[in-house]
């Protein structure tokens, strides 16, 4: 019971302010995984003996700090490893810590569905449910080889030990936040290139702009089209070098925009996602001898110092402006 | 100044393109002081028919003409940069491509007489034997009796706007080539900005360019809709065509493009010329060259278009050789009677004669001729074949073999389908197998060939639930929520929306959030009953002489490219074409099935045609009003009639088919006649000279005939006058009329005042309501047989049921009639399951042979024939790995099959079939060894997985095969259902009358049909496993039931019983619930919830039999409504009432399709739990 899963109860699109909670967090124990948008978990094995209290105490006074500093508020599972932890989170309620202890891990997961374990996504969850093992208590009891034979070799041994409460998982510290993302809504089935390009535009400028007030760069860009039907296409791309340049951005988006070959779907929005974010000053860059690119940047660059005094409307493509 | 007319004219049959009727063109034209108007709908003649007879009723000389499609002179001319890169364009991965319309469109007008017409039809057939959208290809495109104007959107218009008159000049020689002087330069001002179409400045361009040519000019207003304010009904259109959303940051449509009179598109004359740099003067001559290009298109719709006209077949073509038509029609009808052996009976030779008579009079041997070749070829191919409707009253159909009935056996008369008195077509339906049906068409095309014979369209118009689905998805409505809105409506037309918003208790809710939706009530109404779409109609067949071509346009059909004409059935009629009705009946292809499959598994041969009347068995059957399944008397209404009915012979059954139609029901002939037939009432004729024709029915008019021989025998006017009365007495005007005619001639035959009085209210109550006896022997005989085949082949009965669908239940409800009444249903097995239902001998024990029915693997979700006649091909299957390789079942229908348990005897448990299978199917994508874990060589391994559960099986069932096949879905909630006490149906029957009791079942058939108060009633049934029970819920507990009923699968309902008859029986509901609901609630909350639930229940507790409390809480306001002022304020559903012209009343919203989905199938019974299969 050492490892606690955090939820912050962060208002969509709030995931800016991830990575001050995880320093809330940090301040207990260095060994701290972000789970975006809005979670964590925290390896609390040597701050119980600092701190004197065991982890069910400490969550309480986690959730104290961040009601208190953020004026968040927190959900927390606790359990002996990450996956109990998160399955634990499940049960848990603002207020009340759900903890799964080793010896009673199997009789608390036996009920549970098998979509709610960690690592199984809706495509296994589905194959598992269509030969009825529809609970992890199911699958638990199932011959392994079936498993494996269901949902090929390694998934299905993993599947077997953790829906016998058996997790080898570890706390893994990374960096904070490691995606952006925004959305444009229109407000009627929109079908029009130049309209979606314009979101699109928008959308590029906007997270270029925040990942460059963060100093941060991304590696891979993801596109996601929302139709009328509420069903939705994502394509994703990685960039060819990591950057923060909002022109390259752009670039990558209608590339992948153009790619759909769009034309009567009925769109709703369009959002992008900025992944694999990592610290600018590691970036590299492949130089040009074209001058352009070079001028371009330094715009960009002029064109923030702007922003950030004027305000963000200050500086924007010609094409958004009407 | 001289007038003006429109010369490009579309109405709605220009699909999602015009926004208004022929009729309504043809009204604002007259209107508008127009003498003249055409139609030139888009690619189609449809709405000729139509037009030329609103035009005839408004005094306005039409003129016809098409808007076509037109590909470029020389392939690769027009394939310009932009026609390039739509080709390069990559596939959507989402929404589908944008619909093509980029073909230039021109409009061709018909001129000289007949044979502009028939030009005229043979380009538009020409358009649509292209592949693909309708195209006329440039080598079709010639025609000497045509004008054609070349508009904003012909190749020339679009080089205009595009500023190349260069290019114009280019493309304007190839058509100046083929038209020469009958080409026309059509301006067009809409008042739009740019160049582009309806732009002044293409018009004045237009203008400026036919000056130059020497070709000449023409106005049009290119109209779309008759009135002002339409465009954005067009707007709607517009967007169901392109299936696409109104964008309202794009062009939409002007608002300009309605019926202009004649002022106002002289003004736009003037514009139009000023702009072109021509003095205001030449506005003159523009209007002037559009009345003469107007006055040369002479078509005439009477000589030119053949109305009224009739054309049979050649005679040489069915079977006269070199003779005349009427003497070999003679001939046959002598060889005819010899072969039936009435030839020494005098009656028979001269009601003959006197028919041919009659025939010769009209001259439509031809037609007798015809009908009796194609009845000959269908029976030559071995399909059932029977003639229905007044044709069975004809002595010589029954000689020439096309009416199985001896029609002076069973009273029929000649003169209620034809006389000398009546110049109309003869009207012959014959019905075969439904599933033949095409290959009947096939043979009809084969015998007359493709210049004689097309089907018939059938233009599918809007209604409400299709308006607001094209209209929501026009304004960007969620999907769900159009969806939503769509179904809560009943089947009614679209322009009565708003108002049943307001009325119908259903959609209160609805009604409550109308407001959110702003504009698409008002949309939805303006699309009512425009066509949306063309099919062929299901019997129709043209059929007529080598010049159908040239006065008919011909589409192929989609499916089975068949011939089409464009007109629909009344078109066709008022043309003059021969139409034969051949109807698909699915009980005939149910009884063929049955009786192949008896001979199949018996090697007995038997022939329903020969069965003898009277079969003691089967009239047990039908009294017991256990006829599920039965032709014509399955339905609640009919268990219900033929319950109190008893009937024991034949003649009883034609009556019992005859009562059970809306108006007898409506005039209320059913209870005398039942109270005379059991003996409660004497038997009263007005006058004995009239117990002749009345005593086979004691008394009581139950037929056309009767009517017919009534004023006959009073008036002594002769039957063919006698049947002009009867259909004289429908109508309120010559009603009165024919009472006074009545009257002086039956005094005059010596009949006293009174009893020409008494005779007078039967004819006239009943006169315009009866039945034509000759339909119901017709539809009889097939009821006769049905019952026979249940009585006596029940399982093979069954089969045919199953195989062919042909009742108004679904497919669950015959199997639950099956179990009910013994007969075994065998589970699907891949080794005994054929492609249809079949027989299997079950047990036999001292010479009783028990036959069970085998489940089909046709009725699999989702399996093709192929794969059906595959499987069934390939048995037996030795092991799972055997039918695996041999029966190549896709990967789905194998997962199905071996959910529904057709796999089991491979052994393991269905699941561990399903991991056998998906790794089966892995290696065969794999191209790796057949690796495949057996134990003991034959048996499937078993895998260790969980078994489906009994409830998961019935759940896979219904998902499978929507029908509860191992047992009845009802079993499983018995232990509620006690709980709650509901009456199962089989003890329903105990129940005394006025008892109040709960029943429960899933939700058969549910019905508001017509009935004689006036109220609107909701029939329904429920099937619980035991037995049916019938529901009818009257109007005073719809506000609380009616959006229940029509929208559960699974219902609860509270009642009173009503006897009328040993076996019938009903339950009068007060109060409804959904059941599925209350079984959730039961397994979440348990019996506490429940009763919480019922606590807040619908129940208004209201007894069912007081009538006038809705109508008085109305009128009181309590319902929330403000009380009307004043003592003149009456219920607005009174005033909706519909009064037939004989006095009775309908209720607006009666006879309709009800809300919902229609009877529940498959999975929406059964509650989705997520651990269910598949």
């Amino acid at each position: 019971m050492t490892i606690l899963c955090v939820r912050f109860q962060l208002p969509p699109m709030y995931e800016a302010a991830l990575p001050q909670l995880l320093g809330l967090l940090e301040e207990f124990t260095p060994v701290v995984e972000a789970l975006p948008p809005d979670g964590a978990l925290a390896d609390l094995r040597g701050a119980e003996r600092y701190f004197g209290r065991s982890a069910v105490e400490l969550a309480s006074v986690i959730r104290v700090r961040a009601l208190a500093l953020h004026g968040v508020d927190c959900v927390i599972g606790a359990g002996p490893g990450p996956m109990l932890a998160r399955m634990a989170l499940r049960d848990a309620r603002p207020g009340v810590t759900c903890a799964v202890s080793e010896g009673t891990a199997d009789e608390f997961l036996a009920g549970k569905p098998v979509a709610a374990l960690p690592g199984v996504g809706p495509a296994t969850a589905r194959t598992l449910c269509e030969y009825g093992l529809d609970t992890l208590g199911r699958v638990a009891t199932a011959p392994l080889s079936t498993l494996q034979r269901l949902v090929g070799a390694k998934t299905g041994r993993d599947l077997h030990e953790k829906a016998q409460g058996i997790d080898r998982g570890r706390v893994v510290p990374n960096g904070v936040s490691r995606s952006l993302a925004t959305e444009r809504p229109f407000t009627r089935d929109e079908l029009d290139p130049d309209r979606h390009r314009r979101a699109l535009l928008s959308a590029a400028e906007d997270l270029g702009a925040r990942l460059r007030a963060v100093d941060k760069v991304c590696r891979t860009l993801t596109l996601t089209v929302r139709y009328a039907d509420r069903s939705a296409t994502t394509r994703s791309r990685t960039l060819g070098e990591p950057t923060a340049h909002s022109a390259a951005l752009t670039r990558t988006a209608y590339g992948m925009y153009e790619a759909l070959g769009l034309q009567r779907a009925r769109v709703r929005s369009l959002a992008l996602r900025v992944e694999g974010l990592v610290p600018a000053e590691q970036a590299s860059h492949q130089l040009t001898f074209d001058p352009v690119d070079e001028k371009v940047r330094r715009i960009e660059e002029a064109a923030d110092r702007a922003r950030a005094k004027f305000g963000p409307r200050a500086v924007m493509p010609g094409s958004l402006a009407a | 100044m001289p007038g003006f007319t429109h010369l490009h004219t579309v109405s709605g049959f220009s699909l999602r393109y015009g926004a208004s009727h022929p009729e309504r063109l043809a009204e604002r034209a007259l209107e508008r002081g127009m003498d003249a108007l055409a139609l030139t709908d888009r690619d189609t003649l449809a709405g000729t028919v139509r037009f030329a007879k609103a035009c005839a009723k408004a005094g306005v000389r039409p003129l016809f003409g098409a808007e076509l499609a037109v590909s470029a002179p020389e392939p690769g001319a027009d394939r310009t940069e932009t026609s390039v890169r739509r080709d390069r364009r990559r596939a959507p991965v989402r929404g589908g491509a944008f619909v093509d319309e980029s073909a230039p469109r021109v409009t061709f007008l018909a001129r000289d007489g007949a044979r502009g017409w028939a030009d005229l039809c043979r380009l538009v057939s020409a358009a649509h034997t292209a592949e693909g959208p309708p195209l006329l290809s440039w080598a079709a495109n010639h025609a000497d009796g045509l004008t054609v104007l070349l508009g904003p959107d012909s190749d020339v218009g679009r080089a205009l706007a595009a500023g190349r008159p260069d290019r114009a000049v280019r493309l304007l020689a190839p058509w100046r080539e083929v038209y020469g002087d009958a080409l026309r330069l059509e301006a067009v001002w809409h008042g739009r900005k740019g160049t582009g179409p309806g732009s002044l400045r293409l018009a004045a361009r237009t203008v400026g360019f036919a000056a130059e040519q020497g070709v000449r000019p023409v106005l049009s207003n290119a109209v779309r809709y008759a009135d002002h304010g339409l465009g954005p009904v067009a707007d709607v259109l517009d967007a169901a065509r392109r299936l696409v959303p109104i964008d309202p940051a794009k062009e939409l449509d002007s608002g300009e493009a309605w019926l202009k009179d004649a002022g106002a598109m002289r003004q736009v004359a003037e514009r139009v010329v000023e702009a072109a740099g021509f003095r205001r003067e030449a506005a003159h001559r523009l209007l002037e060259q559009t009345q003469e290009t107007a006055a040369a298109c002479l078509v005439d719709p009477d000589d030119d278009l053949g109305m009224g006209a009739v054309h049979f077949p050649e005679p040489h073509l069915v079977g006269a050789g070199r003779r005349t038509a009427q003497r070999a029609l003679a001939s046959r009808a002598a060889a005819g009677m010899v072969l039936r052996g009435y030839d020494r009976r005098r009656a028979y030779w001269e009601r003959m004669h006197h028919e041919l008579d009659i025939i010769a009079h009209h001259g439509f041997a031809s037609y007798f001729l015809t009908v009796a070749q194609v009845v000959d070829d269908v029976r030559h191919m071995g399909i059932r074949v029977a003639a229905r409707g007044s044709g069975a009253g004809s002595l010589v159909n029954h000689l020439l073999g096309i009416a199985h009935a001896d029609p002076v056996e069973h009273g029929l008369l000649m003169e209620r389908f034809l006389s000398k008195e009546r110049v109309v077509l003869p009207d012959i339906d014959i019905d075969v197998e439904s599933a033949r049906r095409l290959e009947v068409y096939r043979a009809i095309i084969d015998r007359f060939g493709t210049e004689r014979v097309a089907t018939v369209a059938m233009p599918e118009t809007y209604r409400v639930r299709h308006a607001i689905r094209d209209v929501g998805a026009a304004l960007s409505m969620d999907p769900a929520e159009i969806d939503r809105v769509a179904k809560s409506f009943p089947h009614i037309r679209a322009r009565d929306a708003r108002a049943a918003l307001e009325e119908l208790p259903e959609l209160k809710a609805l009604a409550g959030e109308k407001e959110r939706y702003g504009r698409l009530w008002e949309l939805v109404e303006a699309l009512d009953a425009l066509p949306r779409g063309v099919a062929m109609h299901p019997c129709g067949v043209l059929l007529s002489d080598a010049s159908l071509l040239s006065r008919t346009p011909v589409m192929p059909t989609s499916g089975e490219g068949f011939p089409m004409a464009q007109f629909d059935k009344d078109d066709v009629e008022d043309l003059g074409l021969l139409k034969l009705d051949v109807l698909g009946v699915r009980m005939q292809s149910a009884m063929a099935h049955a009786v192949a499959e008896v001979e199949r598994a018996t090697g007995e041969r038997v022939d329903v045609d020969a069965v003898p009347d009277g079969d003691p068995a089967t009239y047990r059957l039908i009294r017991s009003t256990e006829t599920l399944g039965c032709f014509q008397i399955e339905s609640p209404g009919q268990r219900d009639l033929v319950g109190r009915l008893q009937p024991a012979t034949f003649h009883d059954l034609v009556v019992d088919i005859s009562l059970f139609r809306p108006g007898p029901v409506a005039a209320d002939m059913v209870r005398p006649f039942i109270e005379a037939r059991h003996g409660r009432a004497p038997v009263r004729y007005p006058h004995p000279d009239l117990a002749e024709p009345l005593k086979g029915t004691y008394g009581v008019v139950v037929f056309h005939e009767q009517i017919i021989d009534i004023v006959d025998i009073m008036t002594g006017c002769g039957r063919g006058e006698a049947d002009r009365v009867r259909r004289g007495l429908s109508d309120p005007e010559s009603q009165g009329r024919i009472k006074v005619w009545f009257a002086q001639h039956a005094a005059a035959n010596g009949y006293d005042a009174e009893t020409i009085q008494r005779t007078w209210e039967i004819v006239e109550a009943f006169g315009s309501y009866g039945f034509c006896k000759a339909h119901a022997v017709a539809f009889a005989v097939p009821t006769y047989q049905s019952a026979w085949l249940k009585a006596h082949h029940p399982a093979a009965f069954y089969a045919g049921l199953l195989t062919h669908d042909p009742g108004m239940y679904p497919k669950r409800l015959l199997l639950a009639d099956a179990r009910r009444r013994g007969v075994p249903i065998l589970p699907l097995d891949v080794n005994k399951s054929g492609a249809a239902h079949r027989i299997e001998l079950v047990s036999e024990s001292r010479g009783a042979k028990v036959w069970g029915l085998r489940l089909a693997l046709s009725d699999v979700h989702g399996i093709s024939e192929a794969e059906a006649a595959r499987i069934a091909e390939g048995q037996p299957y030795a092991s799972l790995l055997d039918f695996w390789e041999r029966a190549r079942p896709s990967r789905p229908l194998a997962g199905r099959l071996a959910q529904v348990g057709a796999l089991d005897a491979f052994g393991a448990n269905r699941r561990d079939l399903q991991l056998h299978l998906t790794e089966l199917h892995r290696g065969a994508r794999g191209g790796r060894g057949d690796q495949l874990p057996l134990a003991g060589g034959r048996r499937t391994a078993p895998a260790g997985l969980p078994d489906l559960t009994s409830a998961e099986k019935l759940s896979a069932e219904l998902g499978v095969l929507s029908m509860d096949a191992s047992r009845n879905l009802m079993d499983d909630h018995r232990t509620f259902l006690d709980e709650l006490g509901v009456m199962p149906a089989r003890r329903l029957r105990d129940a005394r009358h006025g008892e109040t009791v709960l029943v429960a079942g899933a939700k058969a058939a549910t019905q508001t049909p017509p009935i004689r108060s006036g109220r609107r009633v909701i029939f329904s049934t429920l099937d619980d496993g035991t037995g049916l029970v019938d529901l009818a819920f009257f109007d005073d507990s719809h506000d609380a039931c009616a959006h229940t009923v029509f929208h559960s699968w699974l219902l609860l309902v509270r009642g009173v019983v009503q006897r009328r008859g040993p076996r019938s029986l009903s339950v009068v509901g007060a109060a409804a619930w959904n059941l599925a609901d209350l079984l959730e609630v039961r397994r979440e909350e348990g019996l506490e919830g429940v009763a919480a639930r019922l606590a807040e229940a619908p129940g208004t507790g209201a007894a069912p039999d007081d009538a006038e409390g809705p109508a008085r809480r109305r009128l009181a306001g309590s319902d929330g409504r403000p009380a009307p002022a004043g003592s003149a304020a009456r219920d607005p559903m009174e005033q909706r009432r519909i009064r037939l012209p004989t006095g009775y009343e309908m209720h607006p919203w009666a006879d309709l399709r009800p809300a919902g989905e229609g009877p529940a199938v498959g999975r929406k019974l059964w509650h989705q739990s997520p651990g269910s299969a598949g």
